[in-house]
């Protein structure tokens, strides 16, 4: 058969003509939808990076007695290496400590002039898998049978000998679940808004070409070459607002993410190219899922086919 | 070409629109359907075009049985089917030529196909030099003549014409008659329902009359008859 592939794309932009008004409001709707969902893609990518530093940051350090007797030490640390939630566990000595002390004060050489021989003490650096677990590993080495032999105060290893930053990470946790929460249900909403739009202007350009269609119908065109041009009219809506929506996030965040860098100097803020792409594709993918669907359901329910 | 055999279809429980019909028309016949409004003409044809399915009974048309034929398969048969109205049914945005060469395009028949059959059928209806004009710009007897070039252009086994001189003036009527009687001859089959009672009686075709639902009448060569 030869069906002019042109004929349905024409048919698609003809009626996007006619109804245009209809047409630029579900566009304007998708268009903000996907550009919602594009903005907290992006902002997604910055958190998870800057939480993922702050993430590296949270260790568990056990401070260790001066003299404690590395045999025990050994045992400690050979336990926490066989623990699963644990990444790896370095031993950093008295002078592998100062050596870290004097990089971070030599600003101010004095501080180490001050010091009479090396009161700091050697300790082991716990890193974790997730830092959510910090708690539970924490429990699990205070439980451990050889920390009593290695630390100063066993009774309370909490007060000085176990030290790790637990309550910035429940914070940033939290902060990030609750705007995911907020997020979804605004982009279901927004998402249902635009389902209903796409078929309701779907549904007006039925309606203006009722008499073709029942002509078509009459003389046989199949189902699908009735149905196509609406469906191909939802997925141009559709992919135009997400086309719209990409343009816009890769302009805005080509301001706003060397402005960001220049304020937050102490925060990793970069977007790779990697992670424009998956946004282009992410958008581009969910605009052409709800102008089908939409454009699905309009052509179903009211051209019966 | 159609069989029915005892078909029924009610739409309410108490009167059926069509009751235990059984008819046989050949392929390549000429038959007129007559009978007053309500007497199941149009519940007739629609069960032809599978727009509707029968309560009870067996319908075989063009070769497929239309009532366990799958959804899908219908618009396949329609292309068996070329159907004419009183309304004539023309998209008004459209030339005479484009009006015809539309029922091409939309079951896929390429631009070389519409390009030789178009003309073609336009010669045959006898519109060859009207085919720029507008619906709009044409009487009703051309009009008429435009929408059976559109049934025919596909050359279907089969005419379906419901009232197609309803609108139309009786010098007129004649016209699209001996229009459809030539389509006949080239061994078309054509069903006409109609109540168009001197066109019955001048052409001496084979008449099925029906009456609240039922055939009372089946005769060739017959005329349109009740006697009023």
């Amino acid at each position: 058969m030869g069906i002019n592939p042109g004929y349905f794309v024409g048919e698609a932009f003809q009626s996007f003509r006619r109804n245009w008004v209809m047409s630029l409001v579900a566009v304007t709707i998708i268009y903000i939808s996907l550009l919602v969902m594009g903005a907290f893609f992006l902002t997604g990518t910055l958190l998870n990076k800057v939480v993922s530093s702050f993430e590296q940051k949270v260790s568990i350090s056990v401070f260790l007695k001066d003299g404690a007797a590395p045999a025990d030490v050994q045992s400690l640390q050979q336990n926490l290496v066989a623990d699963k939630r644990i990444k790896g566990v370095d031993y950093v000595s008295k002078a592998q400590a100062l050596e870290k002390f004097k990089e971070r004060t030599k600003n101010v050489p004095q501080l180490v002039e001050q010091l009479r021989g090396n009161p700091l003490p050697a300790s082991l650096e716990v890193s974790l898998v997730d830092p959510r677990q910090v708690r539970e590993v924490v429990k699990t080495i205070e439980a451990d049978a050889n920390l009593a032999k290695v630390i100063k105060n066993p009774g309370n290893p909490e007060a000085d000998d176990i030290k790790y930053a637990q309550e910035v990470v429940d914070r940033l946790f939290q902060a990030t679940n609750v705007v995911r929460l907020f997020v979804a249900v605004f982009m279901v909403l927004l998402f249902i808004v635009s389902l209903v739009l796409i078929g309701n202007t779907i549904r007006l350009a039925i309606y203006s070409r009722r008499r073709e269609i029942g002509i078509m119908r009459l003389v046989g065109a199949s189902n699908w070459f009735i149905s196509t041009p609406f469906l191909m009219e939802g997925v141009i809506q559709s992919t135009l607002g997400a086309l719209l929506a990409i343009l816009t996030l890769v302009l805005a965040q080509s301001f706003i993410v060397p402005w960001l860098q220049s304020t937050l100097r102490f925060l990793p803020v970069t977007i790779t190219s990697a992670a424009l792409g998956q946004l282009s594709a992410l958008l581009l993918l969910s605009g052409i899922v709800i102008g089908l669907l939409g454009s699905g359901a309009a052509t179903r329910r009211y051209l019966k086919v | 070409m159609i069989s029915m055999r005892n078909v029924s279809k009610k739409y309410a429980a108490d009167k059926p629109a069509l009751a235990d019909v059984d008819v046989e028309i050949g392929s390549g016949e000429f038959v007129f359907l007559v009978g007053h409004s309500g007497s199941g003409k149009s519940t007739f044809i629609k069960l032809l075009l599978r727009e509707i399915l029968p309560s009870t009974g067996e319908i075989t048309v063009a070769g497929q049985d239309v009532v366990k034929m799958k959804n899908w398969k219908v618009p396949y048969l329609r292309r068996n089917i070329g159907c004419v109205f009183q309304d004539f049914k023309l998209l008004p945005n459209k030339t005479t030529y484009e009006n015809v060469a539309f029922a091409l395009e939309v079951i896929g028949r390429s631009k070389h196909v519409i390009r030789t059959q178009v003309p073609e059928v336009l010669r045959l209806v006898g519109l060859e030099e009207k085919v720029d004009s507008y619906p709009d710009e044409l009487s009703g007897g051309e009009q008429q003549r435009v929408s059976i070039a559109r049934a025919f252009v596909n050359r279907p086994p089969m005419l379906l014409a419901d009232e197609p001189t309803g609108n139309l003036d009786p010098a007129t009527s004649l016209g699209i008659m001996s229009l459809l009687n030539r389509i006949n001859k080239t061994g078309t089959t054509i069903l006409i329902a109609t109540h168009d009672r001197e066109m019955v009686d001048s052409m001496r075709k084979r008449v099925i009359a029906l009456e609240n639902g039922r055939i009372i009448r089946d005769q060739s060569r017959g005329v349109y008859g009740y006697g009023d």
